[in-house]
Parts: C-alpha cells; sequence; structure tokens
C-alpha cells in the first residue's frame, strides 16, 4: 500500500517537564514502528525554547514535518476540576499552523509552549498504532487523530482530530 | 537579701534599706537595688526540644527507620516516655507546652493563622494564663528560643504588631526563628526579636549556603557563650524547636543519601519492621498489635513499579531531614556539655508536636502549597513537575518545596492509626519524649523506660515542679488562672510511680477523644484529613452534622497500646459515659462549638476590611506571606512610581515570593515585563514591547478577570505613564495563597526569585528608585462579589492554617 493510500496516525501528548517528553521521545523511536517524523518542544524555566525532531518524510520526498506545520499544541492538564475552590483549566491554546518552515516552528512553539512545559507529537502508520501508543507511557494528556488521503493533507487532518479530541477532554 | 515573692510577678524590687542625707555623709547605700531576681537555689538550666510534624515510629530511639543517635544517647542517660501525648496540630501543642494549659483553654483550639470568634479559636493568649518563659524570666532565668514560634496570627507579623504576640511578648530575652507553622531551610524569612530579618545573605552563598537548622544551632550556641561569658550562674531556658520535620524537606544531599534504597520496601513493610524493633526495645509491649492500615492508603504492592522510585524517594529525603534536626540538637547538647553544664540541664526533648503530616495527600507534592491551594496532581504529574524543578535528586534542594506521601507520614506513626490532624487517635496524639537530667535522675535508673499516660500540658508544672519556682498567683496584677497539667517529676525516680494523669480530652478539627482511667473513647469525623472539597465538607455543615451520631471507637490502653481493638459494641456504658465526659470537659475548656476551625467553611468570616489600596513606600522587604494584599481570585491593578535615570535601570519592582507561587513585576532588557507563578505548575510571563523611558515614569499591571471567583483566568495588561505597551492571558490564577513563608519585596526578590531568567542577578534590586508601589484590590467588584471573596479567602486561610 502506497503512503498516500495509508491510514495516518497523529498522537500529541503533553508534558509538564522536557524529561518526561524526551522519555516519551526517544521511547516512540525505538518502538520498533514506522514513524512518519516525531518532534518534541520543550521550554525551559527562563523561557528558552527546544526543539528536537526526527523527520522520516523527508527521506519520502514528502514536504516533512516541518512543511506540514507541526507545532504542539500543549493542552493544560484540568487541574482544579473536582475541588472546592477550582475551576477546569482551559487549553493553553493549541495552533493549528498551516505551512510555517521550520524556523518558524520555533517562534510559534515559543507561544504556544508554556514555560517548563514540553508537548510531543508523533505520526505513524495506524497499523502501528498499538506499539507506538503503549510507549507514550508519560503523558499527561494525550489524543490520537487518524487521517487518511494525500500525505500532507492527511498529517493535517489527523492533527486537527487529536487537537480535538484533547480539547474535548479539557471539557 | 529578701526573700522573693514568687506569687506575684514581676517580682517586685525591694524597697530602699539604706540612709540617704542630704550630703553622702552619713548616707548608707543599699545594694540590694540594684540587684535583679534570681531563681532558687540548685534551679537547673532547662532545654526543651520540640520536633515538628513527626511520629511515633520515626527515630530510631523508638525504634524507627531515622537514626538519631543523639536522641538515643540522651534516652540512655536519660528516660524513654512512650505515653506522652500532644494534641495533633502544631500551634495548639506549642499553646499547650508553653503555658501548661489546655490549647483550646488559652485560645489555641486550632493553628496561629487563624483567629477565630470564639474564646477557644481567638489565637490570643490570655493574660490571666501568663506562659513559662514570662514565669522562668521574672524569676531569673535567662530565656531564650530558636526555631519555629507559630504563635501569632498571619495579619499580626509586622512591625505594627501587636508585639505582644510575639516570642519576646511570651517571655522570651531572645528569639531567632520563623513566625509562621513552616517555613524553607533554605531561604526562610526570619524573625528577630520583634523583627522580621528576612533571608540570610549566606543563601547567595553557592559554596556555603545558608542552611537554618544549623543556623539555628550556631545561633543558640552563640546565645549560651553569649549569656555564660556575661554570668556564671545565671540558669537558662532554651526552647529549641525545630523546623524539622515539618514541610518543606528541605536538607543537603548527603543527608538524604545515607537512606538510599532504605525505603524501597514500601510503607507497609517499613511498618512492620518498624513495630518489630518498637518491641525488641520495648518502647512497645509485647503483646501489642500492629494496627491495619485504612483503605485510604494505597498498599505499596498495588502502585505502578515505575513510581515507586519517586516515592521511595520522598522518604529518603525526610529520614534525612530528619537526622539532620538530630544532629543538631546533638551540637546544642555538645554546646552545654563544653561548658561542663549538661548533668544540670534538665533536658526534655518530645519528637513530635503532633504526628507525622499526611497534608502530603496520597501523591506526595514537589510543592507543599498545591494541596492546600486545591491542585489535584496525579502522582505521575508530581514526578514531572519534581523533574522540571532539578529531578529526584533536587527533591531536598532550594528549587523545591516538598512535602512526601500521606502513606508514608502513616508509617512513621507506626503503630498507631491516622496522624497529624487526627485528634481522635494516637497516630495523631501520641509521640516520643525523652527526657535528661543526671543530677535529677538516679543514674541506676538512666535508659529506663516510663510509660505512665500524659499530656503535653504537664512539661511546664513539671519544670516548675523541679526548678522550685511556683505557679504565680498574679502576673502584672493580674490574677493567673491555674494550670492544668500536673508535674510527673516523680516518675524520674519511680517506674511505678502513680498514673499522674488519669483524664484528658482531645480536639483537633472536630475529631475527638476522651480519656479516662485507661479507657480512651475515639470519635473521628469521617472526612479524610486531606480533603476538603465541598462534598467532604457537606456532612458536617451547621444543622447537619450531629456530633453524637459520629462513629465512636472504644479501646482499653494498658491492654490495646496500639488502639487495634475496637471494645465500642461490647461497652455501650462506657462510651456513653465517656461522651458525657467530652462534652463536660469541651464546655470546661472552651473547645466549643466544634468545627470552629472549618466556620469560614460554613459562611462565619471576620468583617469586611474597609481597606482596598496598599501603599509601600520605599524599600519595604520581607512583608510576611500572610501579609501580602489579597489580589486572589479578582481583578487587581499594581502599580508603581519609579524614577529611571539616564541610562536607564533594571531590576525587580515588585515581587512576590518565589517560582514555585508568586509574582514579579520587574524591567529587564529595558522591558517592563510581568510574570505569575501558578505554584509552579504553569508559570505565564508579559513583557512591553516598547522600552521603558526616563525619568519619572509610573507603571502600572492590570489583571482583569474574568470572573470574581476562585482561581479565575483573566488578561493582564502593562502600562507604562497610562499608555498599554504589553498584555497577555493568564488562564489561570493562585486562589489561596502562593507561599506558605516567603514575602512580598519591594525594589528587589530576596530569597528564591519568581523569575527564573534572573535568577543568576538575585535578589536583583532594582537599580533606579522605586518610590511608591500601590495595589488596589478592589477596582472591579461588586458588593455581592467582594463578600464571596471574602468568604473564599477565609476558607484559604482555614485550609493553611490546617497545615500547620
Amino acid at each position: 500500500m502506497g503512503f498516500d493510500e495509508e491510514t495516518t496516525d497523529v498522537l500529541i501528548g503533553g508534558y509538564l517537564s522536557a524529561e518526561a517528553a524526551k522519555e516519551d521521545y526517544e521511547s516512540v523511536r525505538q518502538c520498533g514502528a514506522r514513524l512518519w517524523g516525531a518532534v518534541v518542544v520543550s521550554k525551559d524555566l527562563e523561557g528558552e525554547l527546544s526543539v528536537e525532531q526526527t523527520d522520516h518524510l523527508v527521506e519520502e520526498g514528502a514536504a516533512g514535518l516541518a512543511g506540514v506545520g507541526f507545532v504542539v499544541g500543549l493542552f493544560a492538564p484540568p487541574l482544579l476540576a473536582a475541588t472546592a475552590i477550582g475551576a477546569a483549566l482551559g487549553a493553553v491554546g493549541g495552533k493549528v499552523l498551516h505551512n510555517k518552515s521550520s524556523t518558524q516552528i520555533e517562534q510559534i512553539a515559543g507561544e504556544t509552549i508554556p514555560i517548563g512545559g514540553a508537548g510531543l507529537i508523533v505520526a505513524y502508520k495506524h497499523v502501528d498504532a498499538d506499539q507506538v501508543e503503549q510507549a507514550v507511557t508519560r503523558a499527561v494528556k494525550k489524543a490520537v487523530g487518524e487521517a487518511e488521503g494525500h500525505h500532507v493533507k492527511a498529517l493535517k487532518g489527523a492533527l486537527a482530530a487529536a487537537q480535538a479530541k484533547m480539547a474535548e477532554q479539557e471539557g | 537579701m529578701t526573700v522573693q515573692d514568687r506569687a506575684h510577678l514581676p517580682i517586685r524590687r525591694p524597697s530602699f534599706s539604706g540612709v540617704a542625707n542630704r550630703t553622702l555623709q552619713g548616707s548608707k547605700p543599699d545594694w540590694d537595688l540594684i540587684g535583679h531576681p534570681v531563681p532558687p537555689e540548685g534551679a537547673p538550666n532547662v532545654l526543651l526540644v520540640l520536633i515538628d510534624d513527626a511520629g511515633f515510629g520515626n527515630p530510631s530511639t523508638f525504634g524507627g527507620p531515622i537514626q538519631t543517635p543523639n536522641y538515643t544517647r540522651v534516652a540512655e542517660q536519660g528516660l524513654r516516655y512512650n505515653r506522652m501525648h500532644v494534641t495533633a496540630l502544631c500551634s495548639p501543642t506549642r499553646a499547650a507546652l508553653l503555658t501548661g494549659r489546655n490549647s483550646h483553654a488559652v485560645g489555641f483550639g486550632s493553628v496561629g493563622e487563624f483567629a477565630g470568634g470564639f474564646p477557644g479559636y481567638s489565637a490570643t493568649l490570655p493574660r490571666d494564663c501568663a506562659p513559662l518563659p514570662r514565669i522562668l524570666k521574672d524569676n531569673g532565668y535567662g530565656t531564650a528560643a530558636f526555631g519555629k514560634w507559630h504563635l501569632t496570627p498571619d495579619g499580626q507579623q509586622g512591625p505594627a504588631g501587636p508585639l505582644d504576640r510575639w516570642p519576646n511578648g511570651w517571655g522570651f530575652d531572645y528569639f531567632y526563628g520563623f513566625l509562621g507553622g513552616g517555613a524553607s531551610q533554605w531561604d526562610p524569612v526570619l524573625a528577630e526579636n520583634q523583627k522580621i530579618i528576612g533571608t540570610d545573605p549566606a543563601f547567595y552563598d553557592q559554596d556555603d549556603p545558608h542552611y537554618f537548622p544549623d543556623a539555628m544551632a550556631d545561633k543558640a550556641i552563640e546565645w549560651l557563650h553569649g549569656v555564660r561569658g556575661q554570668n556564671a550562674e545565671k540558669p537558662f531556658f532554651l526552647y529549641f524547636s525545630t523546623g524539622c520535620s515539618h514541610s518543606p524537606h528541605h536538607v543537603a544531599e548527603s543527608w538524604a543519601q545515607k537512606y538510599k534504597g532504605k525505603f524501597d520496601q514500601g510503607w507497609d513493610a517499613l511498618r512492620e519492621e518498624t513495630f518489630a524493633r518498637q518491641k525488641e526495645l520495648g518502647v512497645v509491649p509485647e503483646d501489642a498489635v500492629l494496627t491495619e492500615r485504612d483503605e485510604a492508603f494505597p498498599a505499596w504492592d498495588d502502585l505502578p513499579d515505575k513510581l515507586k522510585t519517586f516515592y521511595a524517594r520522598q522518604m529518603e529525603v525526610y529520614a534525612g531531614f530528619s537526622e539532620n534536626a538530630d544532629e543538631n540538637v546533638g551540637r546544642v547538647l555538645d554546646a552545654i556539655d563544653e561548658l561542663g553544664e549538661l548533668d544540670n540541664t534538665l533536658v526534655i526533648w518530645i519528637w513530635g508536636d503532633n504526628g507525622a503530616s499526611m497534608e502530603g495527600t496520597i501523591t506526595g507534592s514537589f510543592n507543599e502549597l498545591t494541596m492546600q491551594n486545591g491542585i489535584p496532581l496525579t502522582d505521575e504529574m508530581q514526578l514531572q513537575l519534581s523533574e522540571r524543578y532539578g529531578g529526584l535528586d533536587q527533591w531536598g534542594g532550594a528549587m523545591m518545596d516538598p512535602h512526601y506521601s500521606a502513606a508514608w507520614a502513616w508509617a512513621g506513626n507506626a503503630p498507631f492509626k491516622w496522624g497529624k490532624q487526627v485528634g481522635s487517635h494516637l497516630g495523631g496524639t501520641r509521640n516520643p519524649m525523652v527526657v535528661r537530667w543526671p543530677d535529677g535522675i538516679d543514674q541506676a535508673a538512666a535508659g529506663g523506660i516510663r510509660s505512665q499516660f500524659g499530656h503535653v500540658i504537664d512539661i511546664a508544672p513539671t519544670i516548675l515542679d523541679i526548678t522550685g519556682i511556683p505557679q504565680p498567683e498574679t502576673v502584672d496584677g493580674i490574677q493567673q488562672a491555674p494550670m492544668h497539667g500536673t508535674t510527673f517529676a516523680n516518675t524520674f525516680a519511680d517506674a511505678a510511680a502513680p498514673e499522674f494523669r488519669t483524664q484528658q480530652y482531645f480536639e483537633t478539627v472536630g475529631n475527638r477523644a476522651m480519656y479516662k482511667d485507661g479507657w480512651w473513647l475515639a470519635m473521628k469525623t469521617e472526612r479524610i484529613p486531606w480533603v476538603l472539597t465541598p462534598d467532604a465538607l457537606k456532612p458536617y455543615a451547621p444543622g447537619v452534622w450531629d456530633p453524637d451520631a459520629s462513629p465512636t471507637e472504644l479501646y482499653y490502653l494498658p491492654d490495646d497500646f496500639t488502639q487495634a481493638h475496637d471494645l465500642a459494641a461490647d461497652h455501650p456504658d462506657k462510651v456513653q459515659e465517656l461522651k458525657d465526659l467530652f462534652w463536660q470537659e469541651a464546655e470546661q475548656y472552651q473547645v466549643l462549638p466544634l468545627l470552629t476551625a472549618l466556620s469560614t467553611f460554613f459562611g462565619m468570616v471576620p468583617p469586611i476590611e474597609d481597606r482596598t489600596k496598599f501603599e509601600y513606600r520605599g524599600g519595604v522587604q520581607n512583608v510576611l506571606s500572610g501579609m501580602v494584599p489579597r489580589i486572589y481570585n479578582h481583578s487587581y491593578t499594581i502599580s508603581a512610581d519609579l524614577v529611571i535615570p539616564a541610562g536607564g535601570a533594571e531590576g525587580v519592582i515588585v515581587a512576590q515570593a518565589d517560582h514555585l507561587g508568586g509574582f514579579s513585576l520587574f524591567i529587564d532588557g529595558g522591558l517592563l515585563t510581568h510574570t505569575y507563578s501558578m505554584m509552579g505548575v504553569f508559570v505565564f510571563r508579559q513583557q512591553a514591547t516598547e522600552p521603558m523611558p526616563t525619568g519619572d515614569v509610573t507603571v502600572r499591571m492590570e489583571f482583569a478577570a474574568d470572573a470574581a471567583k476562585p482561581a479565575t483566568g483573566g488578561e493582564v495588561t502593562l502600562f507604562i505613564n497610562d499608555k498599554a505597551v504589553g498584555s497577555g492571558r493568564m488562564d489561570h490564577t493562585v486562589p489561596i495563597r502562593f507561599s506558605g513563608y516567603a514575602g512580598m519585596d519591594i525594589g528587589r526578590d530576596n530569597g528564591g526569585v519568581v523569575d527564573r531568567s534572573y535568577d543568576d542577578r538575585k535578589p536583583f534590586a532594582f537599580t533606579g528608585t522605586v518610590k511608591k508601589v500601590v495595589f488596589d484590590v478592589q477596582p472591579h467588584l461588586s458588593g455581592a462579589d467582594e463578600l464571596d471573596l471574602h468568604t473564599e479567602a477565609h476558607r484559604g486561610h482555614a485550609a493553611h492554617g490546617l497545615s500547620g
């Protein structure tokens, strides 16, 4: 089955530490699944952004994750929903991006990732879903979207679906 | 020398007995005029040591896993008391300890922060209950207190006082420590006598940083040396009240490292190990039974394996922290020994002002204030947040304010049930005590165990008994109420001495017990101590809760050391008898109304303060955390009048607390910036897009809340000379309190900083001039909003207080 005809999954995960996100990032990379790509974005306590990514799409001759515009929409965990003095935290506001260049990732992610937080996005074949999802053990929130069709469009669609699911969890 | 009338304090100076003629011719001096009161002949020194938030099963001296060689040496040269009791909460125990009276009777039914509107909860010492340090001081003792105080209401911890509620006002000649219920051990905001002196400058020394437990011992030794340098005879009363083992659990890694791997077996196995050692030592009778785990605590074996390292690390740090406290008390003991006075010093050392604290909730926390602010974090979240602030290796470091899991506390209270706040059970109320006094305890008896039932109210009468000082009839002309405690000095020589306390009530946050002649009636509310949700509180609302309908448990302690066998069903008459007796005692000692500590949750709040603007001029520093303008849960503004020199300025304009909860308004790189830390979980930062002008400049930060409600989100706008220059959203704000100890500073950010980007320049003092900073906490509120928020604020106050 060709790349354009496969079902593509995108998993997004939110973290409260860069270490946890990077641990899952490494775990995903070593899980044996064929990844289209993965990116982990984190911001340290001084506000400095860090981006790591593996971009197998480039090898496939496609536009790549950066071209698709993967920037993490990191969603905050619902901290206070059940307490006497709290209300649910809203989403920090994931941004679905449109064809940003890789240098723009940091700019956009800088607005999206909270200080001290981190996010992970992984794109992979749907047939490898079990392997990938089981490798992501530390996300405080995660969601998976899927889509079919042309690869760039599919990735965008899957990302949007994942973000929508994440937003529903916030509710 | 004239006889000193010790019944009326202060002791009156003798009248002039000499002769004063018109000239020196024929005049005769009376040198007694310049004398001062002296204690009775032979009165010993007194060292009273109180450890914080620790359990019966913590120190190795009582079979616990924490190595306490100094506690053991005192015990082996003196006596262990294995049936000594406290009140299950910090301030009440301290008030009872220092007054010899039941805590409610002296206004401390709850914590010092919480000044309630009923006599038993006013947090204000009655003038007819002069405390022990005042009595000793007026009788010629040198008196000093070091460490945790926790007997001054929150709003009274500044230069406006009233200062009679500070340690000096209780009769201590000298005080060095902190006024609140807990403090960082790395950057505490300290008080010395009647001044808040802030964080020790050594905090900034990376090679040899300030560590409060060490400093406490240093200061105590320095004080002793000073007293002896001046007066070789004057006996001293030294109250050494450690911040340890209260959270935050701060200690150098070398101490925690001693316990690496020592708790990998988990809390269930740890209890069993402790219990076995307790029997070997004889501090628990051979026929005692280890109580069962309540379902509120998870079984260790049920935890995910990947998180067991996280949980074990929490206890490793707590253990190292506690052993360090033992070490520092040992330094004080050594200093007294070097003076040649240890044998004539009565040492009374209580390991815990209540049982170990369960306020870390089941998960434990990287930041103790997350629980008080009602932020439910899973253990995975807690682990990740600890990683954010340096990882588990830094759990005891300055980047976190950690508290361990409630289950570790329960294990530390072995062999009993429950812990701190639970006055109905021994896990909250029975703590180890050792007494050493070679000049007064026959050394043939050294190393012995005493098992008479005692209470912390018995300490002061015992000290007075030994020193030969009577309880005063009047102090400052005010007739004194008698102490409720009884001396137990006769137990020093006689292990079989009769019981000196046959009856005692206990009450903490509605958890009650009545002890009489060996019988103990336990009446615990069904609320889990660390849960303050509306659902958890609903059953205790006025008109809903019937205390007499609460579940009861009955134990006969002479046969059941641990409270393992509930006899209530077999002895209904005894249950009723003790219930009735509890109500009598409750009325006599001002315990009523029950649940005053939670009254704010049921609509009983103090009058709303009129003041809505707070103005700080000049370099005001170290405004304690309970006195910071109430900016929580609604809109507010912070404005500042600045003078910016020609070359520009940088630094902090105003900052409260630190990166684990707080805010900072500062200029960096020429840009006005506001950083807000929501308990270290979320950090929001807004920055101006235009540079700061020079000359006289007014800056303002406005927070427009989405609604006047707890933890509201809202929009931040930054202004320079009334022009909006930056903005940003804060999705979530702190609902109750940024910090339990860190202060607010004008023109700098003392101690740990709010925004880590200027940590390398801390305290990042402002290089221009801050003429004044003004908080307006009521720019947009309606009257209805204000009452709601006032109520929420006091609920938060109560929640914070219960962790004291």
